[in-house]
């Protein structure tokens, strides 16, 4: 049995047929898909503008849903932001005690973040899953901020800003499938870089099981000179097992050292601020 | 077609889709959510005539780009393409059992997924390796939750959906 078109069609499209209507809009999908990205994003980002309030009230609402009935294993609280506080400052100190001798006798003391710019942001929107681990910040070009800056929360590095619009910013977490850092595992001093698997954890490739990894290692940004000139913690090793393919290395995934997720706050490096 | 309430509708959807409120009911071991703005398409297209449902379809998928922050156009191409697809099947098949509903909307939203997804690798995107299994998760989700939505958006843009019920 046919059905029946539950009205008739609109009269005041009139002379634009169906096809022609499709076709038209099917043009400007194609459009907006092949666009150059930064004016696509300021649609997304104006979005994100207009509807701060509401997505604001949304974030919160959840967050305090979710602190009412904590995820097992989620266990991320003032104590761990002093936690990754002391693992920075340790691991300042000891990349101070290599340089010291290695460069045996030179006074040069170690600066971490004390001429750095810290621009403090509000999370606006929070785009975390399988796909995609992206923040909406409000802070924008305006305030100085260019692509490519580390972000920290909760004194940890957890991305970096990927996208800018005059007012706002999107940062691409270092859990996200496109990021790529550069890290290195506790002590050892192998340089590896760390892809972003969604969600909540990355992975480290091609570190032969010579060395002896832990579960629970610190995991620290590999400093990036003009853009973090120390290495920070990022994370710790949440698993570590042989690769299937290669049984000579290992397979390690990363987990935050933070709860991004609950991030209400954010602070951007700029290294060498202009003013 | 009331289009001042429907553009308002689509934006409330859209803010809901974006903000972190949905969360509160995502499901474990992936976090899925239901994609309402997903619900909203099957819904237009089932309930509206052709032209309208093409007009809705694409307006939807624009929004969708726009809130859950993907490849700008993906949404608009795969929301506009399935949705249309949808309209058109709709005037053969009619859709009016709760089951049909629910059956249609895990269909679009396992192929509008798909499709974007493909979209976006054209754009560069990384691929990611569990992405079926979040749009299947999306999928079930919807299709479970769709029917439900379907009373709140019959109501709310004064839509009767069982108009052509049995003599």
């Amino acid at each position: 049995m046919r059905a029946q078109s539950p009205k008739r069609d609109n009269p005041s499209l009139g002379a634009i047929s169906r096809p022609m209507l499709f076709t038209w809009f099917m043009l400007t999908g194609l459009i907006l898909l092949f666009a150059p990205q930064n004016l696509t994003n300021d649609i997304q980002f104006a979005f994100a503008r207009v509807f701060r309030w509401p997505l604001t009230i949304g974030k919160n609402i959840s967050l305090y849903a979710r602190t009412r009935q904590p995820a097992p294993g989620a266990n991320f609280d003032e104590k761990s932001q002093y936690e990754n506080y002391i693992a920075n400052l340790q691991e300042q100190l000891r990349q101070k005690h290599r340089e010291v001798i290695e460069l045996s006798g030179l006074r040069d003391r170690f600066h971490a973040l004390e001429n750095a710019g810290l621009i403090m942001a509000d999370v606006i929107r929070s785009s975390i899953n399988e796909t995609r681990s992206e923040l909406t910040i409000n802070r924008g070009q305006s305030d100085g901020l260019v692509k490519g800056l580390y972000v920290l929360g909760d004194n940890s590095i957890i991305g970096k800003i990927s996208e800018v619009s005059p007012r706002t910013a999107r940062l691409k977490l270092f859990t996200d499938p496109a990021s790529r850092i550069a890290v290195r595992i506790g002590n050892l001093n192998v340089d590896r870089l760390m892809q972003g698997l969604g969600k909540d954890e990355a992975k480290i490739k091609y570190i032969p099981t010579k060395y002896k990894i832990r579960v629970g290692d610190k995991v620290m940004a590999r400093k990036n000179p003009g853009l973090l000139d120390t290495s920070m913690i990022i994370g710790v090793v949440a698993r570590c097992e042989r690769d299937e393919r290669n049984p000579s290395m290992w397979d390690i995934s990363v987990k935050p050292v933070c709860d991004i997720e609950r991030l209400n706050s954010i602070t951007v490096i700029i290294m060498n601020p202009q003013d | 077609m009331r289009w001042f309430r429907f553009a308002i509708f689509v934006a409330f959807v859209a803010v809901l889709q974006a903000s972190l409120l949905l969360d509160i009911i995502a499901l474990p071991p992936l976090g899925s959510k239901p994609n309402l703005l997903l619900i909203m398409l099957v819904f237009f297209a089932i309930n509206s005539n052709t032209t309208n449902a093409i007009i809705t379809s694409f307006t939807i998928g624009f929004a969708a780009d726009i809130s859950i922050g993907s490849t700008m156009g993906s949404q608009t191409i795969s929301f506009g393409l399935f949705g249309t697809a949808l309209a058109y099947l709709h005037r053969v098949i009619a859709i009016r059992k709760v089951h049909y509903q629910a059956f249609s909307i895990f269909i679009t939203a396992f192929t509008t997924g798909t499709l974007a997804h493909f979209l976006a690798l054209l754009r560069g995107r990384p691929n990611v390796s569990n992405v079926y299994y979040a749009i299947l998760g999306t999928a079930i989700y919807s299709a479970v939750v769709g029917p439900i939505f379907f009373l709140l958006a019959s109501w709310l843009m004064r839509i009767k959906t069982h108009r052509f019920g049995r003599r």
